[in-house]
């Protein structure tokens, strides 16, 4: 096996958790991640000695999802729309997710692909504003921008679902 | 030392690593004196902690083997229309086959084995997976509402459907929802269940040109799908009964929605 070859299966599981962030069930995630590796083994070539594999991978991984997104929103379809937690996407049984993590998960769904996207980039896979917005391809103020919104936005949703919570609890 | 005023931005940059270096002890400074943003910045590290920790998980989990096979180049040509809609529902594009072993139904000389089929078969089985696990949810419009129901997934699918009446092959309907399907279509979603509970289910949407039968199971195994498209329409059955039992109701099934189709 050829060193690219080598240099992107190690990138998988990266790429798998910044999908699963993107879109939260794990298939579909993995669905994106499949599409994004073939899409980059047609343009090995492309790929510049000495880049980083990561950026390349996680650069056209986001292509596609940004372009699946606006063809969403053009022909109008609801796959945007939030899911109701534990109604339309049970967790297979293999896949365990406490309560914090479930109610974080549908919180990033709940924010603006652009926003979730950045904010995932830099909190969680951890690439730096320049890296993020390099690979967005945005100017660095607007990643800034959507990164400060993005978390904001986060901290009302999830403030809304415990005082949910608390509400349900104080019914009991 | 630099001096400068600082505001809210600032706990964003600080959080991710990019304020300077020599500008870290006047923000310390600048956020002891403001519990207002102090209290703020502790919200968005702990906040940041739960992201990291809710998708932790994915880091351990192993490849999985279609993912590796792509980048190794051993992955056989597959059905990647089905897989390019990802974006839609789950339903459209949870259970994904890698080549897949192609059956045999009685009385068909020959199985031709197109895209189509295995789309239709794959998609048909997603669903299964998906709801016919579901106790309470499994159904959007239930049985005790079979006219309703019919009316409904026959004006969305664009199809005259009849939910086929399985009594005789033991079977009784739950109710149905509807589904995307293909490009723009809708699929119908009927689910049918057991004495002791065993569950199939029947899915239908609509296909103007092709003519085939034939038996899918994924190649991990799970419940197999007795499918076929004709007069405009595409079935298929899902279930993880034995492959005689499923013929059976399938035969049944697709003679009560061809004769529904007049009547």
């Amino acid at each position: 096996m050829d060193d690219k070859k080598a240099a992107i299966l190690s990138e998988i599981p990266r790429l798998r958790r910044y999908a699963r962030s993107l879109l939260r069930d794990r298939d579909s995630a993995d669905d994106l991640v499949q599409d994004c590796l073939e899409r980059a083994l047609v343009r090995l070539d492309n790929w510049q000695t000495g880049e980083s594999p990561r950026r390349w991978l996680f650069t056209i991984m986001h292509h596609l999802f940004i372009d699946q997104m606006r063809k969403v929103n053009r022909r109008g379809e609801a796959a945007m729309l939030p899911l109701e937690a534990g109604e339309a996407q049970a967790a297979p049984a293999d896949q365990v997710e406490t309560i914090a993590s479930r109610e974080i998960m549908d919180a990033l769904q709940a924010i603006s692909p652009d926003r979730r996207a950045a904010l995932v980039m830099v909190a969680i896979e951890g690439f730096s504003y320049a890296e993020a917005a390099n690979i967005l391809g945005v100017p660095a103020g607007t990643l800034m921008s959507r990164i400060a919104r993005g978390r904001e936005e986060l901290r009302g949703l999830l403030d809304d679902t415990s005082r949910r919570r608390s509400i349900r609890i104080v019914e009991k | 030392m630099t001096r400068r005023d600082f505001s809210e931005r600032d706990i964003h940059m600080a959080l991710d690593g990019e304020l300077p270096g020599e500008e870290r002890m006047a923000y310390d400074a600048w956020l002891e004196a403001n519990p207002e943003m102090k209290a703020k910045s502790a919200r968005y590290v702990a906040d940041r902690a739960a992201m990291r920790a809710a998708f932790a998980g994915v880091m351990d989990e192993p490849v999985p083997a279609r993912l590796r096979q792509v980048v190794l180049g051993e992955a056989p040509a597959k059905a990647s229309a089905l897989r390019s809609r990802w974006w839609l529902s789950a339903a459209a594009a949870v259970m994904l086959a890698v080549g897949g072993l192609g059956g045999y139904v009685a009385g068909v000389d020959s199985i031709a084995r197109g895209g189509g089929d295995d789309q239709l078969a794959e998609q048909a089985i997603a669903a299964h997976v998906t709801y016919a696990a579901e106790k309470r949810h499994a159904v959007e419009v239930p049985a005790s509402e079979k006219d309703h129901l019919q009316t409904w997934l026959s004006n969305r699918v664009g199809l005259k459907l009849v939910a086929p009446d399985l009594a005789a092959e033991g079977f009784q309907l739950v109710g149905g929802r509807l589904l995307p399907a293909g490009e723009q279509g809708k699929a119908a979603m009927l689910l049918y269940e057991d004495a002791k509970g065993e569950r199939i289910s029947l899915f239908v949407t609509a296909d103007s040109s092709a003519t085939s039968k034939g038996t899918y199971t994924a190649e991990g195994g799970g419940p197999e799908a007795v499918y076929w498209l004709d007069k405009g329409y595409a079935c298929a059955v899902v279930g993880s009964l034995p492959p005689e039992r499923l013929s059976d109701v399938a035969k049944s099934a697709y003679g009560q929605l061809v004769a529904g189709i007049s009547s």
